[in-house]
């Protein structure tokens, strides 16, 4: 335990990773929380290339993760773009209330 | 020639049933009468030429069925056993054509009333005349079919329906057992045409088959098989319980179908088989049981009945049982003889009751008539005749008849040939009580009717006093002239030649002159005991009811077989029925097929509405769970 | 190494509390700033373990843009205030025990892998880019960004380029009642529809319609 090898850092992304997927459905507010969990998703996929590309000296794992960061940037102001235009036509943009997509 | 024979009812039948509306009432009646009536004019030609020329044919009309080894033909063979069936047909139809005319005046449908009865003498036409058994089956059917119409001619009434219903379910009985004996036959001989059956049959006199677990001798169950089919058309004792309760239909119908024609179908199966009969000991034994058995049973049966049709229908079926006994001591043409002459007298009979009815307005309970002999002269003396040739008085035709077939069981030498020849004395003595008792209580005594006054009865109409006249002529001649020609002894007449087959022929002897004068003496003296219970003391019959309560109503209530067979057979059919509509039909087949799919659709439909809720959470989460089942699948892989 | 584990200890610990806390707190604000800290605690691991270029990339870029993003959405839908608590609500809340279950097997399953691969170190196959220790991390990177990668990294900044067009499209909306010039209607004036000649009577005004 106390040796940090790879395995730590995997079992660190692996947890933040299930944190961000609970988050996406167990929240009961509103849509922003969504987001930010898919946030948390990225970020545990960053922590798991870079740590591979640390620990196999291959640098090709952080190149990645810079477009990686690029895509979630454009994403979450997409996705917020969207909130904002939804929020305007429905005035709400709690989680219960959004059910447009009824069947 | 012959064709037109049983082409003309079946014309007249087509243009009385579909155009009668067009053509109106008379005109079918005249036109369906004037056609059967030629065709029965033609039948007697043909019985001339056969008599006279000896005269054999086999005219094939058409190929029916051709089909590997089975080769079916429409047919028509004539030869002395169809001729004979053929004038017994036409003419007692033809009469009764014209007798129609007249009874069924007062009703509404008389059109369709006489395609029927065209219809059926076509079909019992094409039963008499066939050369094969599917030819026969087809006619046989037929039959079945027409009574069904007749009976429940007056299909307004409950009581005819159920008894038509009846009718038709309890021959379907006897006609499974003679499907399953053509069948056999096919199976056995390869062919089903009269001519190779009956020369293939001495090649397998012993082989044996095992039937339903049993071994049996193949021979023996072909007739047995057959004999089932002739029990549920001509009534014999089982599957008798149809005959009394078809007197719903009108008198006419009884008239044609229920004393000359259908019930004697069964009779002409087994002389037609006399070539298969004869070679089963088994079968024979078992037709003179049944036979005597159903004679002795409705001879008894008909001491206590009310109703004038019934009397005459259980006298039928006694007759009937005359007529297979006959056969079961091998005595065919006898029993060829006694259907001869039983259709003219019984037809006059049954006429005869239908003009009584006629008279009085419908009522057909022998208790509400009585003291009308004066003033329906020309029924009364017919139905004596009738009488008279029922019992076998002396020189009447049925003496003749019936006399010899009680002399052959006696000639037969066996236990039960003896014994069959005492039941039949039995119920000859028995007939002739009945009979009189018939005559004595319709004409004789008080007038007895509530609802009608006596100067009210009247007499029939001549178009329906002519036919009786034309039939008490056969019933008073036919006996004495055609006696040499049916059972004639030694070489004097060989009129039979192949149509039946005799394994040994008919003893000549003569039995004993004291037995010679047994019958007649009996039926001679029955007179005059039942002018004494039915006339003179009326009030002895009551009292002996009254005292033998138990066999008074054990023998009223037709020995009870209608209320066995409910209990064994009609309850628990009706309760299966029931539970397999129920059950099966309900719960299982609806459950599992529409109804049940439509309701799973139904409700996988609502569980499946769920999914599309709108939130966009569960929709994430869906896709969660789809994520973790493939990656748990790939890494279980 | 011992301080590499307690600082790895440190950070992480405050990685994990920071996320579920992001799912859990009542405050939608106070959410985006656990989210905040969750970002600038994993730079500090990255700076750690020596990617140091991608750590102060992700504090820029995610905590001074992403975050801030989310910040100004919060404020400005005024969605702070959520009152419910977040396992208590009418619509079916019968799928949390389920969810927790199926994220769990998750769980495992990463960890299943990550343990098979501990066991089978040959498993994998590098790519011809090591690391050297001499020069810098960001030197590094720009060795390899603009030369091998080139064509993602325009690629890249296509979508960037996209997503800010998106982001207009869809929230623009025209006013009403706002006055504005275009220029062209003016060039494009004529006289005719410009100057009017009118005949006026002495001693009375023109009336000018507004």
């Amino acid at each position: 335990m106390i040796e940090i090898g790879l395995g730590h850092y995997l079992t660190l992304g692996a947890v933040i990773f299930t944190i961000g997927v609970i988050g996406i459905f167990l929240n009961r507010k509103n849509i922003i929380v969504i987001l930010m969990s898919i946030e948390l998703i990225l970020l545990a996929v960053n922590i798991n290339l870079v740590s591979f590309s640390i620990y196999l000296n291959d640098l090709s794992g952080q190149v990645f993760t810079l477009f990686i960061l690029t895509v979630a940037a454009a994403e979450a102001a997409i996705g917020l773009a969207i909130i904002v235009v939804y929020y305007r036509n429905s005035g709400t943009i709690r989680v219960e209330e959004i059910d447009k997509l009824k069947g | 020639m012959e064709i037109s024979i049983i082409a003309l009812p079946l014309i007249a039948s087509i243009i009385s049933g579909f155009f009668g509306r067009l053509i109106g009432d008379r005109n079918s009646e005249v036109i369906t009468s004037l056609l059967v009536t030629i065709s029965a004019i033609l039948s007697a030609l043909v019985l001339y030429k056969v008599i006279f020329n000896q005269y054999q044919d086999n005219i094939i009309i058409a190929t029916w069925i051709s089909s590997g080894t089975l080769d079916v033909n429409w047919s028509m063979k004539i030869d002395s056993l169809s001729a004979i069936m053929l004038v017994v047909v036409t003419s007692v139809s033809s009469l009764v054509h014209i007798y129609s005319i007249g009874y069924m005046s007062h009703d509404p449908h008389k059109p369709r009333f006489m395609a029927y009865l065209s219809l059926f003498t076509f079909a019992m036409l094409m039963l008499v005349t066939s050369d094969n058994f599917i030819q026969l089956f087809f006619g046989w059917e037929g039959v079945g079919l027409c009574s069904y119409f007749l009976i429940g001619f007056w299909f307004k009434k409950d009581s005819a329906n159920t008894a038509a219903i009846k009718a038709f379910v309890v021959n379907r009985v006897g006609d499974f057992g003679f499907a399953l004996g053509i069948f056999l036959i096919f199976y056995l001989f390869g062919t089903v045409n009269y001519s190779e059956v009956f020369e293939l049959i001495p090649t397998i006199i012993d082989k044996n088959l095992i039937f339903l677990g049993i071994e049996v001798n193949a021979l023996d169950l072909v007739c047995l098989l057959l004999f089932v089919g002739a029990m549920g058309k001509s009534a014999q004792i089982l599957l008798h319980t149809w005959l009394p309760d078809a007197m719903e239909g009108p008198t006419p119908v009884s008239a044609l179908i229920h004393a000359a024609t259908m019930v004697t179908a069964g009779v002409f199966l087994v002389v037609r088989c006399s070539p298969i009969y004869e070679y089963s000991e088994l079968a024979l034994n078992v037709i003179t049981i049944v036979g005597m058995s159903t004679a002795f049973f409705a001879a008894t049966v008909a001491l206590v009945q009310t109703d004038i049709k019934k009397i005459i229908a259980y006298s039928t079926c006694s007759q009937l049982g005359y007529m297979f006994f006959a056969t079961g001591v091998g005595a065919y043409n006898v029993a060829m003889f006694h259907l001869f002459t039983h259709a003219f007298f019984k037809a006059l009979l049954f006429l005869g009751s239908g003009s009584v009815i006629h008279a009085f307005k419908d009522e057909q309970n022998i208790n509400s008539m009585g003291g009308v002999w004066k003033k329906l002269p020309y029924t009364y003396c017919l139905m004596i005749i009738g009488t008279l040739a029922l019992t076998g008085f002396p020189f009447f035709s049925g003496f003749y008849s019936k006399d010899a077939i009680i002399e052959f069981a006696y000639l037969r030498g066996n236990t039960t040939g003896y014994y069959a020849a005492g039941i039949g004395i039995v119920t000859a003595f028995l007939t002739s009580i009945y009979s009189w008792r018939l005559i004595f209580k319709t004409f004789h005594g008080e007038y007895n009717n509530k609802n009608i006054k006596i100067e009210e009865t009247h007499e029939s109409p001549l178009v329906m006093l002519i036919p009786l006249i034309l039939l008490s002529v056969g019933a008073i001649f036919a006996g004495f002239t055609f006696k040499e020609l049916f059972i004639g002894y030694g070489g004097t007449s060989n009129f039979w030649q192949d149509s039946i087959f005799f394994l040994e022929p008919l003893s000549t002897k003569h039995p004993p002159l004291w037995f010679l004068f047994l019958t007649p003496v009996l039926v001679i003296s029955s007179i005059p005991i039942a002018y004494y219970f039915f006339v003179k003391n009326k009030n002895l019959p009551h009292q002996i009811a009254n005292v033998n309560k138990p066999l008074y109503n054990f023998l009223l209530n037709k020995w009870y077989f209608d209320e066995l067979y409910d209990v064994l057979i009609v309850n628990p059919s009706k309760k299966l029925g029931l539970f397999l509509w129920k059950f099966f039909d309900i719960k299982l087949i609806d459950g599992f097929g529409p109804d049940g799919i439509s309701a799973l659709i139904k409700k996988f439909s609502i569980k499946a509405n769920k999914f599309q809720s709108g939130y966009i959470y569960q929709y994430a989460f869906v896709m969660l769970l789809g994520f973790s089942a493939l990656l748990t699948f790939l890494i279980v892989k | 190494m011992i301080a590499h584990s307690i600082f790895f200890y440190f950070f992480s610990i405050i990685a994990i509390i920071s996320a579920i806390m992001v799912t859990a707190s009542k405050n939608t604000v106070h959410s985006v700033f656990f989210l905040i800290l969750d970002f600038i605690s994993i730079s500090c691991l990255f700076i750690m373990i020596g990617a140091e270029f991608l750590g102060m990339i992700m504090l820029i870029v995610y905590v001074g843009a992403v975050a801030v993003l989310f910040l100004f959405v919060v404020m400005m839908l005024n969605v702070a205030q959520q009152q419910n608590q977040w396992f208590l609500s009418e619509t079916s809340s019968g799928h949390i025990p389920v969810g927790l279950i199926i994220s769990f097997i998750i769980f495992f399953e990463l960890i299943i892998v990550i343990g098979g691969w501990k066991y089978k170190p040959d498993f994998i196959n590098p790519t011809n880019i090591s690391l050297e220790n001499n020069i810098s991390n960001t030197h590094s990177l720009g060795q390899v960004l603009y030369t091998d990668y080139i064509h993602i990294f325009q690629i890249s900044g296509m979508i960037l380029l996209i997503a800010m067009i998106g982001a207009i499209v869809l929230t623009y909306r025209q006013r009403e009642g706002v006055k504005k010039q275009s220029y062209v209607k003016q060039i494009s004036r004529e006289r005719s529809e410009g100057v009017e000649v009118l005949e006026v009577a002495s001693n009375k005004g023109v009336k000018i319609d507004d």
